[in-house]
């Protein structure tokens, strides 16, 4: 724990601040916010984009899975945790095909004539990020919020639904919020996992205006080997996801009311 | 879930024998493993680089030089793409050479021209090149500049990459010459020219490179004379800031490989590709096989990788004669040629005679090693090269 995680954990913050020579400076600071300011946005915006389709998707599928007992909800028990398995670098590869001018959405869109194939969609940017995010994404959410659901006994549910309350209804103020700290905690990670993420915004959109944080640590020590920068870029991914738990832990689990 | 007395003890039995046996196994195989007949010789060649680099010292050179040498074992080592790479090698050999070690651990190995000028300063390699058979086959300036540093005798180029225009000839009918000409084509036809930009790729790297070259004429200055000051970058802002409109006409892609299938699934007509990486997937079925090269004046930057001997090597004459094996012209043919699709680190005249027809036209047919003299140039000096970085960022993506 201390030497895989917490030293390059607190020798990261401690670079971003000291330079090379050992003078404490705010240079790097500086250089990570007044050249990347813009990534820094899209970042924060592509991850809490897809946090929030994910876990919409997740919380219907989950409560899908939880309240049928017909038997196709077997087959897609175990169809959708196929994703979980599948690293983001192999993801990318997929939607790096998947998703081009010419690639099989495309095309298979242009065959039933809702595009032009000279004008297709163009996904090579927060759009396709985004759809890479979610569909790796939804089934950990999903994973996690059925286990919260599975939880919720049968008779509350069918208490509720014998007093007329429609299935949605039932999801929205019985089933989500008896679940809430387990999906808040989903939430968390599914966000720290998707800003923090260099191999599917590197390998899909790459040099491309406006790219990720991750991407632009990986160009600062690769091209120019500043680490001191990077160091504060990092530091910065960090405190966004400190707050961002935060907010969650204190916002969303600390309410009383099932509203 | 209790079992009877007897049941414990059968698979405690059990257990204990699959154990004994397992243990048994794996003793002998490592006994069989590292007993080795006395005699053999252990070459140690360590490599930077992607993992075609380890693929060729695997699957190549090394089954080539053991057969050729039957007492010798070779141990390829990779250490990884990009700066991370080299910087692993210059790292090991500086604390060997720290700790005073008598004979490193390293007998030979392939790095990239960034850190030459680190290894000479702290007397970390051998001058050996000049001293090989091979020598005289060697007429790249490269094999005696490395971005500025110079390094006659310390390598040899065992082969050179090179960035060129790729094209598709059914869309363009005028094939730029220039960049003034490329600059044109792309107006006329927005989107159809991609680059990865200068994140994620060399390809776009080296385009942007092109770029500078071309419009302040100083290629001497930035990329073989130097010296490195920022006075010299009179004009810089002008240079970037055309590049930011000419990029409004591009698309810009994810790197290298993003380039090369826009190119095979017709997204783009026209992009910057290293010539390897590009003949490599045309032979792989991965690349429209109709689609051709073209360097445009002033030229575009390729790079070379080096052998280098560390200078406490072991077994420095092996070492060497690893390194004129690989540099002779029938492995710069069979191996660096037909089965990577570099140009050769040797002159490309003496190999002719060892590559079928077919496959020398293929490397030099669309760009002839004349015009590769003329237009194949150097990355900046590293000074440069940081500041064309920190422009770029400043001038066009900002």
């Amino acid at each position: 724990m201390i030497v895989l995680y917490l030293y390059p954990f607190a020798s990261s913050i401690y670079g971003s601040f000291v330079s090379d020579q050992g003078i404490v400076t705010l240079q790097f600071y500086e250089t990570a916010i007044i050249n990347y300011k813009a990534d820094i946005l899209f970042s924060l915006e592509v991850s809490l984009l897809s946090t929030a389709i994910s876990a919409v998707l997740s919380i219907l599928m989950a409560a899908y899975l939880r309240l049928t007992s017909r038997r196709i909800a077997r087959f897609f028990n175990s169809l959708y945790r196929i994703p979980l398995f599948i690293p983001f670098v192999v993801i990318a590869q997929m939607m790096r095909t998947f998703l081009a001018p010419h690639g099989l959405l495309n095309v298979f869109l242009a065959q039933f004539g809702l595009i032009n194939l000279e004008t297709p969609l163009q996904l090579f940017d927060w759009k396709g990020l985004t759809i890479g995010f979610v569909w790796k994404q939804t089934a950990f959410m999903t994973l996690m919020t059925l286990g919260g659901f599975t939880m919720i006994k049968d008779e509350m549910i069918e208490a509720a639904r014998s007093v007329g309350a429609s299935v949605l209804r039932v999801v929205w103020s019985i089933m989500v919020p008896i679940a809430r700290t387990i999906i808040v905690v989903a939430l968390i990670l599914t966000f720290a996992s998707n800003i923090s993420t260099f191999s599917l915004p590197y390998m899909f959109i790459g040099g491309s205006v406006p790219t990720t944080m991750t991407v632009d640590i990986a160009h600062r020590v690769m091209y120019f080997r500043d680490w001191g920068t990077a160091n504060a870029l990092g530091v910065i991914s960090y405190i966004i996801v400190f707050a961002a738990a935060i907010y969650y832990m204190r916002y969303m689990v600390g309410r009383e009311s099932y509203g | 879930m209790f079992t009877s007395r007897s049941a414990i003890t059968r698979t405690n039995a059990i257990f204990i024998v699959a154990i004994i046996i397992i243990a048994a196994i794996a003793g002998g195989a490592g006994w069989l493993y590292y007993s080795k007949p006395a005699e053999k010789v252990t070459l140690v060649y360590e490599t930077a680089g992607d993992i075609n680099m380890l693929a060729l010292a695997q699957n190549v050179l090394g089954p080539e030089f053991e057969k050729r040498n039957p007492n010798v074992k070779v141990v390829s080592v990779h250490t990884g793409p990009g700066d991370a790479g080299d910087t692993t090698i210059l790292e090991k050999l500086k604390a060997e050479k720290d700790a005073g070690k008598q004979v490193w651990d390293v007998d030979v190995a392939m790095v990239h021209q960034v850190f030459m000028g680190e290894y000479i300063k702290n007397d970390l390699i051998l001058n050996y090149s000049t001293t090989l058979d091979s020598w005289k086959y060697v007429t790249t300036p490269l094999a005696k500049n490395s971005l500025g540093t110079t390094v006659n005798g310390y390598v040899m180029p065992m082969f050179n990459s090179q960035v060129a225009i790729a094209y598709n000839p059914k869309y363009v009918t005028n094939v730029p010459k220039t960049f003034e000409d490329l600059v044109n084509w792309v107006k006329a036809n927005p989107g159809k020219f991609g680059y990865n930009g200068i994140k994620g790729g060399m390809s776009g790297v080296g385009f942007v490179a092109g770029w500078l070259y071309w419009k302040t004429g100083k290629y001497n200055l930035y990329a073989v004379t130097g010296p490195y000051d920022k006075a010299n970058e009179q004009g810089w802002d002008k240079a970037f800031a055309d590049l930011k409109d000419f990029n409004k006409y591009v698309t810009l892609t994810a790197g290298n490989v993003g380039t090369l299938d826009m190119l095979n699934r017709g997204e783009l007509w026209m992009g910057p590709v290293w010539v390897d990486m590009f003949y490599t997937s045309m032979l792989d079925g991965k690349m429209d096989p109709s689609i051709k090269l073209v360097i445009p004046k002033p030229g575009l930057p390729g790079q070379p990788m080096y052998f280098v001997i560390p200078k406490k090597s072991g077994n420095i004459e092996l070492a060497k004669k690893f390194v004129d094996m690989v540099m002779s012209p029938d492995m710069q043919g069979s191996a660096i040629i037909v089965k990577y699709n570099w140009y050769p680190g040797i002159d490309g005249k003496y190999v002719q005679s060892y590559v079928t027809p077919q496959v020398y036209n293929r490397l030099y047919g669309e760009i002839p090693p004349e015009t590769l003299l003329q237009l194949g140039l150097a990355f900046p000096l590293s000074g440069y090269m940081v500041d064309m970085g920190s422009a770029y960022e400043k001038y066009v993506s900002g």
